[in-house]
């Protein structure tokens, strides 16, 4: 048993070394677990080895994107297959929206997304309203 | 060196560097950095020459002389004696604030999504100044999650690139940084010592550049903003005016120089354009098409 609530568990996948870091801190101040992924390919491998309560997504990335990702991982079954998504893309039009709503994102965001809204919106997806910790 | 026994270890103090030969190596590490020294740097000098002579085991200046020429660790351990590094974070913070205030806007202004913001630290030392940059993006730009941010260091000194890379810090380094930030971007690891965090230390690019050799500067192109700051004050005019040229040839169109504040590019070189802001005096590569 741990101590006190468990926090929720935010897997963030990005190619950005600053964009990461800038999430992470944002989360870990509002209480919530952290992890990073620099592409869709190293974010399969985690979310198949690990528990996460929440995946945040970034489109444009090498190696593989955020919506090859979603694909593949929602065409798997069991729990990985449904982890809610939040993708934040720096793509502001309607279809590159569209087209992650059907990769399986559950919630699009255009970037910049201020740490504040970050963490609201983590928040409101994970189900703990009151920072990290789930009921 | 003839009254040297040459079965004896040497001690630095048994080193005596004549005139010719203290002209000569000066004008060798000009040659090799830009940096000059003057004859009122003469015990400064040969003190940290011999220092150099004494710890690669040569038996005196013509030898060591010779090996320089041939063994770039040699030539690497005497740039390291030889280089100011001082640098701490946060130093001349006006310009930070410039970047973030005005110069970024410009520059993003250009760009489409997907394509990289390139920083240059040119020289960073031991890696606070490039730090500094992030965690200013960090904590004061509000676009950084909207643009790929590149930061790069550089240096001529190879054992300062590597502390760079180890990104741990005294306290002195950190005096300028507000304390909740060193608690939030450093670990505590012992007495008065502090590890930057590891995203911090992922997100700089490291590299060994000498500002002043144009084929080494020809793979450094596209930077947006470099920020040259106290290193042309150890040059003299013409090596001064080279590194300006290169690092012109490194800029894209638009790009800004940010100097230290004892320096100005308008003694050194006529290729950028005066940019007074409120923040920071910069200075403007013209943008393609503009005028000079
Ligand atoms: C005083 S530090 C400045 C560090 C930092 N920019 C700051 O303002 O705090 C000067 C640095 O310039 C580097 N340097 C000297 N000559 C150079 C050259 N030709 N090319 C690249 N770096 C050089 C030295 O190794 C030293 O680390």
């Amino acid at each position: 048993m741990r101590d006190g609530p468990a926090s929720a568990r935010v897997l963030v996948v990005d190619d950005g070394s600053l964009i990461r870091l800038y999430y992470r801190e944002a989360l870990e101040a509002a209480g919530f677990e952290v992890a990073e992924a620099i592409n869709g390919i190293e974010a399969l491998e985690k979310v198949l080895t690990d528990r996460f309560d929440l995946l945040i997504v970034d489109i444009n990335m090498p190696k593989m994107d955020g919506v090859s990702f979603l694909r593949t991982l929602r065409a798997r079954d069991g729990e990985a297959g449904a982890i809610p998504a939040l993708v934040i893309s720096s793509e502001a039009g309607e279809q590159d929206a569209r087209d992650a709503r059907a990769a399986g994102a559950n919630y699009y965001l255009v970037k910049p997304v201020a740490a504040a809204d970050l963490t609201l919106h983590v928040a409101v997806l994970t189900g703990t309203p009151s920072g990290g910790a789930l009921a | 060196m003839a009254s040297v026994n040459p079965t004896e270890p040497l001690v630095a103090s048994d080193i005596r560097i004549t005139d010719p030969e203290f002209r000569r190596f000066c004008d060798f590490f000009y040659r090799r950095t830009g940096i000059v020294f003057g004859d009122t740097q003469r015990v400064y000098v040969d003190r940290r020459l011999a220092d150099c002579i004494v710890a690669a085991g040569s038996r005196g200046f013509a030898e060591h002389f010779a090996r320089l020429l041939v063994e770039p660790r040699e030539m690497e351990r005497l740039i390291s004696l030889f280089t100011v590094n001082e640098t701490y974070f946060y130093r001349e913070e006006y310009q930070l604030r410039c970047l973030t205030s005005t110069l970024l806007d410009g520059i993003v202004a250009r760009k489409r999504i997907g394509q990289p913001v390139r920083l240059w630290s040119m020289p960073c030392s031991t890696g606070e100044e490039p730090y500094s940059i992030a965690i200013w993006l960090l904590e004061n730009w509000a676009e950084v999650d909207r643009w790929d941010i590149e930061i790069i260091g550089s240096d001529i000194d190879t054992k300062v690139l590597e502390a760079a890379e180890a990104g741990e810090y005294s306290e002195r380094a950190l005096m300028r940084l507000p304390r909740p930030l060193v608690d939030k971007y450093f670990t505590r690891i012992g007495d008065k010592r502090y590890r930057i965090d590891e995203g911090l230390r992922g997100s700089v690019q490291f590299s060994r550049v000498n500002v002043i050799d144009q084929a080494e500067m020809a793979r450094w192109r596209g930077i947006d903003v470099v920020f040259c700051r106290n290193m042309l004050i150890y040059f003299d005019e013409v090596s001064r005016r080279t590194a300006a040229g290169n690092l012109y040839d490194s800029l894209a169109p638009g790009g800004y120089i940010c100097l230290g504040h004892t320096e100005s590019m308008s003694r050194i070189s006529p290729l950028f354009e005066v940019r007074r802001f409120p923040d920071a005096i910069v200075y403007q590569k013209p943008e393609e098409g503009g005028h000079a």
